[in-house]
């Protein structure tokens, strides 16, 4: 159940650097609003999810994985380019999060 | 007289970017102050804990958003994050029941760099070439900060 609450976390918080983008230094009302909604529900769903996770395990997954998602969505969405160095970033922080499953520790 | 003009501009984005780093610095701590609250607010069933967690989401907001009007965006979101991420890491078993083994340091430890990596990955250009016309750019701030 928590590796479900962290993927709603982690989703929400994709969200939220979507409109962070969007919202244009927070001028743009419309966007600003769901910024925050998203990180509010973000915020709300990594507390469920940290009630079984350590907080460093947890928070370093969310923040981890939802940095993989933005640019993995930028690539096939927004027109990003994934080069070599992001690919190299992702594969760390993939092998991390399964060395951490695989040892025990999450 | 230009040479004042730019004498003076120097000294001033001297000073905006010292102020830039500590709020930078600001950000992270904060944003450790944010993940140990939302750890300890149980699902926000403790009042303290999650009144904690919403203030320093505010502050870690803002003090993020003043550094990165100044500071490259992706640099800037490397920083605040690996500063959150190890911090929270470190501090989470003084404040809670929680320990850090030697294998869970080591792979949170791989996370947390593959995390920064990504994040300077975004950088629009080599440090090196920071041309001034860049400087604008940069102020553009957080808007473009999370395109990626």
């Amino acid at each position: 159940m928590h590796w479900l609450y962290l993927a709603v976390a982690v989703a929400f918080e994709i969200l939220v650097a979507i409109a962070a983008g969007k919202a244009e230094g927070f001028k743009n009302r419309k966007w600003t609003s769901i910024t925050l909604a998203s990180g509010a529900a973000a915020t709300f769903f990594l507390s469920k999810a940290l009630l079984t996770f350590d907080v460093g395990v947890g928070y370093a997954l969310w923040t981890s994985v939802a940095g993989v998602g933005i640019t993995v969505l930028g690539a096939l969405f927004f027109g990003q380019r994934l080069n070599l160095h992001k690919a190299i970033g992702i594969v760390l922080v993939i092998g991390g999060v399964v060395g951490l499953q695989l040892s025990g520790s999450a | 007289m230009p040479n004042v003009a730019q004498n003076s501009t120097a000294a001033a984005s001297k000073n905006s970017s010292t102020n830039a780093w500590l709020s930078l610095l600001l950000a992270g701590v904060f944003e450790i102050g944010y993940a140990l609250a939302v750890g300890g607010s149980e699902g926000f069933t403790v009042l303290t804990w999650s009144l904690v967690a919403v203030v320093f989401f505010l502050l870690t907001l803002y003090a993020l958003s003043l550094a990165l009007r100044t500071i490259d965006v992706s640099i800037g979101y490397a920083v605040w994050a690996g500063i959150g991420a190890v911090g929270a890491a470190v501090l989470g078993p003084l404040f809670f029941d929680e320990t850090l083994t030697v294998a869970k340091g080591v792979w949170l430890a791989v996370i947390i760099v593959g995390v920064i990596w990504l994040k300077l990955a975004d950088r629009t250009k080599p440090a090196g070439a920071a041309a001034p016309a860049q400087a604008t750019e940069r102020i553009a701030g957080p808007a473009d900060a999370v395109r990626a």
